[in-house]
């Protein structure tokens, strides 16, 4: 669970290194944030477990970051493999009944959440 | 958040109201299988009908351990439809990650392109409503997956207090075009939006069925308000989601064009940080409604998708994929019109579906090919093919609901009765009946024309005797014609066509008559 949340945190201290002065310490709403975007339910003890142990991992992205990188391209991946792609074949699918089996809740052939308003993130 | 800006304008102050108008627009690609797992593809024609819940495979159920692999087929037409578009081609492109935790995507993420879109730095130019060309900019096209759907309405009525999920869409391979914001109004929107339709059909890339949703635009929309103490002002940017019909993507920027313009006039609010809002549209009350708000960009902590490998495209892929790219709509237009003949709306009627257009070739090229006595050039076959498909075929096929392409009548029996009237083997009258018969039966139409009597009768015995007999029985119409009066010679031609049972050629008959009355 811990590193999901640590790659979201990132991208939050990436925004605020640019407004503030670049912190390694996280603020409780920080990680309410954080949580909420993950759509995590944490109590107020994990709340604060994780933002603990959240500003340590900070703390040690924050002593990379100042390794002087301006002249190095970025490399988000160790291969240097391109192009890896499949042909257009339509393969096996799963059971209709496995799937809905998967889920919590199920209404007629349908996956059945709460409801949720608006459009998506997409 | 935002810093609000505001301030205090009337009415009167306004000299001019601008708008500005840049379009997003989502086209759902025809590949067989999904972007990044081979689960078959709603938005094939093979697989449109599927229930629910049954084009899902382990990757799209997000199970563990399953990894994404990406579909040749979806980044060469991305690639084609960025190449007709005028685009580049990416040297590099590569993935990205996009958070956000939401049922129509149980992987929690969608996987897109953030800064290294496959194509950019397009532009397309169209007929402006103003009478001139406007060039549209295209700032990029990228590749993503589609989502889910979520419905509320339970299956064989009732509403569901939840939502229901078909993760069947989850998966599909989207392209997102970008446009500059180079709109300054609705009709030339649209005009872009069918344009776009149409080259994306000719590319064979989406089946474009705008009910079905596999195109969706959502225009971003603001205005630039002069005063006439010569300020200018900018109204916050509104973005109109998921529309999916031409009709909607009007009716939204004229509603958001006097609904800014009145809140501004409200508010003073003007363009700033953090001021973007989202709108819908309510087709049932023709206006735009306020959305959730959009979640700001870093809210979705975009990072390199670590499961996907970037894709380079080589000059010789790139130029494998080039020379797929059909002639274009505004090509085939402009062709039409010089080679062919043809009026404007006629050539945009023949382009307007791929289909019907290719079939209206294959008919020009079928007269163009056969070897009969007479012969025609491109510009007549051309002409004569448009003329009979729009009228006489449209017609029939209107009446029955279908393009003219799909009624049954192929487009080699288009071209032989098209030659049979050149001949002046059938006469015109003849014309819908054997497009009836055709209809129904697959065989040549001389043979139909042959069995069913419809060939113009060419017995010299029968027709002079068929002529002698009008004369002498519409003897004061005879008489008339000798005086020079041209207009009685219509008696006498129908008195024929009557003894003929329809099968003499009337233009034939009338050149007779007036031969023997006025040698």
């Amino acid at each position: 669970m811990r590193d999901p949340i640590a790659t979201a945190t990132l991208r939050i201290m990436d925004q605020n290194d640019s407004t503030e002065s670049a912190g390694t310490t996280l603020s409780h709403e920080d990680i309410v944030k954080v949580a909420r975007l993950s759509r995590l339910k944490l109590d107020e003890e994990a709340l604060e477990a994780a933002r603990t142990d959240l500003s340590a991992i900070l703390g040690h992205v924050a002593r990379i970051r100042e390794v002087d990188v301006e002249d190095v391209a970025p490399m988000p991946r160790p291969l240097d493999t391109v192009n890896r792609l499949a042909e257009d074949e339509p393969g096996p699918t799963l059971d209709r009944s496995v799937v809905l089996d998967l889920a919590p809740v199920t209404e007629g052939d349908f996956i059945a959440v709460p409801k949720v308003l608006g459009e998506g993130g997409a | 958040m935002s810093s609000e800006m505001t301030t205090t304008i009337r009415q009167e102050d306004i000299a001019s109201v601008r708008l500005i108008i840049g379009l997003e627009i989502h086209v759902e690609l025809s590949t067989r299988s999904k972007m990044f797992t081979r689960a078959p593809n709603p938005a094939c024609p093979e697989f449109e009908d599927s229930p629910p819940n049954t084009l899902v495979d382990p990757l799209v159920d997000a199970l563990p351990g399953t990894l994404p692999v990406m579909n040749r087929r979806a980044v060469e037409m991305s690639a084609k439809v960025g190449l007709a578009l005028g685009c580049s081609i990416a040297e590099h492109a590569k993935w990205d990650r996009k958070n956000y935790a939401y049922p129509d995507l149980p992987k929690s993420y969608q996987i897109s392109q953030y800064d290294l879109p496959l194509c950019f730095d397009g532009a397309v130019d169209i007929p402006s409503a103003d009478g001139g060309q406007r060039r549209i900019g295209i700032t990029r096209a990228h590749l993503e997956e589609d989502t889910g759907k979520l419905g509320h309405e339970l299956p064989g009525g009732g509403s569901y207090a939840g939502s229901l999920v078909d993760l069947n869409r989850a998966g599909t391979p989207l392209l997102e075009i970008v446009t500059e914001p180079d709109f300054d109004c609705a009709e030339d929107v649209v005009t872009f939006a069918r344009e776009l339709r149409s080259l994306c059909r000719f590319l064979g890339v989406t089946e474009g069925v705008m009910q079905k949703g596999h195109m969706r635009f959502e225009p971003n929309i603001n205005l630039v308000i002069d005063t006439n103490e010569g300020r200018e002002y900018r109204t916050p940017v509104v973005e109109i989601k998921n529309l999916n019909s031409f009709r909607a993507v009007e009716g939204a920027i004229e509603h958001e064009r006097t609904r800014q313009l009145e809140e501004f006039l409200e508010t003073g609010r003007v363009m700033g940080r953090g001021m973007k809002r989202t709108r819908g549209w309510d087709d049932q009350k023709l206006v735009t409604v306020l959305q959730r708000e959009k979640e700001d960009a870093h809210d979705y902590r975009y990072f390199p998708e670590p499961d996907l490998l970037p894709v380079e495209m080589d000059e010789a892929w790139i130029e494998a994929v080039r020379r797929e790219i059909p002639e274009l709509p505004i090509a085939r237009r402009a062709r039409y019109r010089d080679d062919y003949g043809l009026p404007e709306k006629d050539a945009s009627s023949l382009v307007e579906d791929r289909d019907l257009c290719f079939w209206f070739e294959d008919v020009v090229t079928q007269q163009l090919e056969a070897t009969t006595e007479t012969s025609v050039d491109a510009r007549q076959a051309g002409h004569e093919a448009a003329k009979l498909i729009l009228n006489q075929l449209a017609k029939r096929a209107n009446e029955r609901g279908v393009l003219a392409h799909e009624t049954g009548v192929t487009a080699a029996q288009v071209a032989q009765l098209l030659q049979l009237r050149r001949e002046g083997t059938v006469p015109p009258q003849a014309v819908d009946r054997l497009l009836e018969l055709a209809e129904a039966q697959p065989l040549d139409m001389g043979e139909l024309a042959e069995s069913n009597g419809l060939v113009v009768v060419r017995d010299e015995g029968a027709m002079e005797g068929w002529i002698e007999a009008a004369i002498e029985s519409q003897a004061q119409a005879a008489e008339d014609v000798r005086q020079g009066k041209d207009a009685a010679v219509g008696r006498l031609v129908g008195a024929v066509m009557k003894a003929s049972g329809g099968q003499a050629d009337a233009k034939d008959v009338r050149a007779r008559l007036l031969e023997k009355l006025r040698p």
